[in-house]
């Protein structure tokens, strides 16, 4: 039996809106939302549909931010404004205010960035208003004939099935559902859009009880690693020489990672490229889209499942220069900006 | 206290009898709370594939359950939470823990949806737990550039990202181990809405192949490659 929520079956009315939760870090989007907004501009050309960035915060939202969203591509900025949500995102505070986000702006899709709020509120907001999820999927537009909703054009979103072993299509509109994903950091065009873009603000209640409390905060430390468009990942198994010399070449937005120690926001990442060094065998979520490379040592060891581009090194060749030699190539990245 | 930890059915194959990498993490966490609490593995799935039941009644939790329902691996997470929250429901779990992106297919979501159906917080990507009170715990967690100490109110469902920097060394357990109760969802009390929304995409194969290169350079330019 397919049961379709209430909430939903009256936002079909609503079709189609894609809706892009920005990640603020010291006030300025990060640059995996300016690219979610660019990707939602995208295919809204494609399937006629309105971009709206989201924003939570407890101010009013500065009118740079609203031009540098407008020029990613935002149609609209809907700002979600309260008390507490300008703290990073918890579903017991911040739930509501995006609930009440699409609420007011039923949507097609909700795209979240990489290392933003997608894993702390995505699988909530999906589990209630019945939506499919996507922890890592790619955003593409077709042409295709199908049934389309009225107004709708084909927007799909693609994500990796478990273990790589193929491709997941999510249609919307086949699935009467809207898609809630988070999306690969990828660099943003520089403007696709106008700056003069309206600011539509909710205002957000706080949550009744308070059922979660900061007791401390600090600056993460490992904060830049799920906003890479670019990560390498290096085998601790091969010295903190190994790390030192690779980094030292990488250009910004590339990041250099010890498999080990930054497990947890290796875990929370979604890159575009990843890169493992040694035994490192599954790394980051990645998209269908992404690229995975893999430098092994030795004949013997075995290659990452799905990885695209392979260099085996004779084991003999690890040491001081070869790092720099790897870290020297990562440079190329910076070519295409990174972040 | 009683505190749950959610195991997914591993996939069929050599990995069989392995515990999911995640899911180990939020095991061990859950074994070096210590104190005078009640640790029940939880799994949904078939007889068959309560290999990762058996590793953690190994590794010391009191009580093992298998929630029994028909075509679990055939369900979404909004019915696959549903499932398991009604099943946490009956065990009385007050602190449910889970592995990141511990499901078949790496998304995440399940945990959402069972917080949602138990009505209990949700936190994602915890890195150190630690019992407050009863009703309370205090964890550890990274978001919006943060890294941040949070007291949350029970019941929680916390999604695991880190095992415990030193964990507990447990006493040998003395007896018989716990053998797996079930608990079967067949039952006309158990009204599970099924629901289809991921299972509706389409699977498309992974046709790429690999591209050997012989230089670092090679491999960049490929990797950057569109």
């Amino acid at each position: 039996m397919i049961v379709v929520s209430a909430a939903f079956a009256s936002a079909r009315r609503f079709l189609p809106n894609l809706l892009v939760p920005i990640d603020l870090r010291d006030g300025e989007p990060t640059g995996p939302s300016l690219f979610a907004v660019c990707e939602g501009r995208r295919v809204a050309h494609v399937a006629g549909a309105t971009v709206y960035a989201i924003v939570m915060s407890d101010r009013e939202i500065d009118a740079a931010v609203v031009a540098r969203l407008g020029r990613a591509g935002a149609d609209k900025v809907l700002l979600c404004e309260g008390a507490g949500l300008a703290a990073p995102a918890l579903d017991a505070t911040h739930g509501p205010a995006l609930q009440a986000a699409v609420e007011r702006v039923a949507p097609l899709l909700v795209l979240f960035p990489a290392g933003g709020a997608g894993m702390a509120l995505g699988p909530s907001l999906a589990a209630r208003i019945g939506a499919a999820f996507a922890g890592a999927a790619d955003l593409e537009a077709t042409d295709a004939a199908g049934p389309l909703a009225e107004g709708v054009g084909r927007v799909i979103l693609r994500r990796w099935r478990g273990r790589r072993a193929g491709y997941r299509r999510l249609d919307p509109v086949e699935i009467e559902r809207p898609v809630i994903a988070i999306l690969p950091a990828g660099v943003a065009a520089q403007q696709l859009g106008r700056e003069e873009i309206d600011v539509d603000v909710i205002a957000c209640a706080p949550p009744k009880g308070n059922t979660i409390s900061e007791l401390a905060s600090e600056p993460d430390d490992d904060a830049h690693i799920p906003l890479a468009r670019v990560l390498v990942a290096v085998d601790p198994a091969l010295g903190p020489e190994a790390m030192a010399r690779i980094a030292a070449g990488a250009p910004a937005g590339v990041v250099v990672v010890d498999r080990d120690r930054s497990a947890a926001a290796i875990a929370a990442s979604t890159p575009e490229i990843v890169i493992a060094i040694g035994d490192v065998a599954w790394v980051a979520m990645g998209t269908p889209r992404g690229r995975l490379g893999a430098i092994l040592f030795g004949d013997d060891a075995v290659a990452p499942p799905a990885v695209d581009v392979l260099w085996r090194v004779p084991a003999a060749a690890a040491g001081a220069e070869l790092w720099s030699e790897i870290g020297k190539a990562l440079s190329a990245f910076a070519s295409r900006g990174a972040s | 206290m009683n505190i749950v930890v959610c195991l997914r059915a591993p996939p069929p194959g050599p990995e069989a009898d392995a515990l999911a990498g995640a899911d180990a993490l939020a095991l061990a966490q859950a074994l070096n709370l210590g104190g005078d609490h009640q640790t029940t593995a939880l799994l949904g799935g078939t007889s068959m594939e309560a290999g990762s039941l058996r590793l953690a009644q190994a590794a010391g939790v009191d009580r093992v359950v298998r929630v029994a329902a028909d075509d679990m691996a055939g369900s979404d997470f909004h019915t696959i939470g549903q499932l398991l929250a009604i099943a946490l429901r009956r065990i009385g779990a007050e602190l449910v823990l889970t592995g990141v992106r511990s499901d078949d297919e790496g998304l995440g979501a399940a945990p959402a949806a069972i917080a949602r159906h138990l009505g209990a917080n949700y936190v994602a990507g915890v890195e150190e737990l630690a019992l407050v009170s009863a009703g309370t715990v205090d964890v550890v967690a990274r978001g919006g550039g943060r890294k941040r100490r949070l007291r949350v109110k029970l019941p929680a469902v916390l999604t695991i990202a880190r095992g415990p920097a030193a964990p507990a060394q447990r006493p040998p357990r003395t007896g018989a181990a716990p053998a797996i109760e079930v608990i079967p969802l067949s039952d006309p009390e158990a009204t599970v809405v099924r629901r289809r929304t991921e299972l509706l995409g389409r699977l498309d194969p992974a046709s790429r192949g690999v591209e050997t290169v012989t230089t670092v350079a090679a491999l960049v330019a490929a990797l950057d490659r569109r």
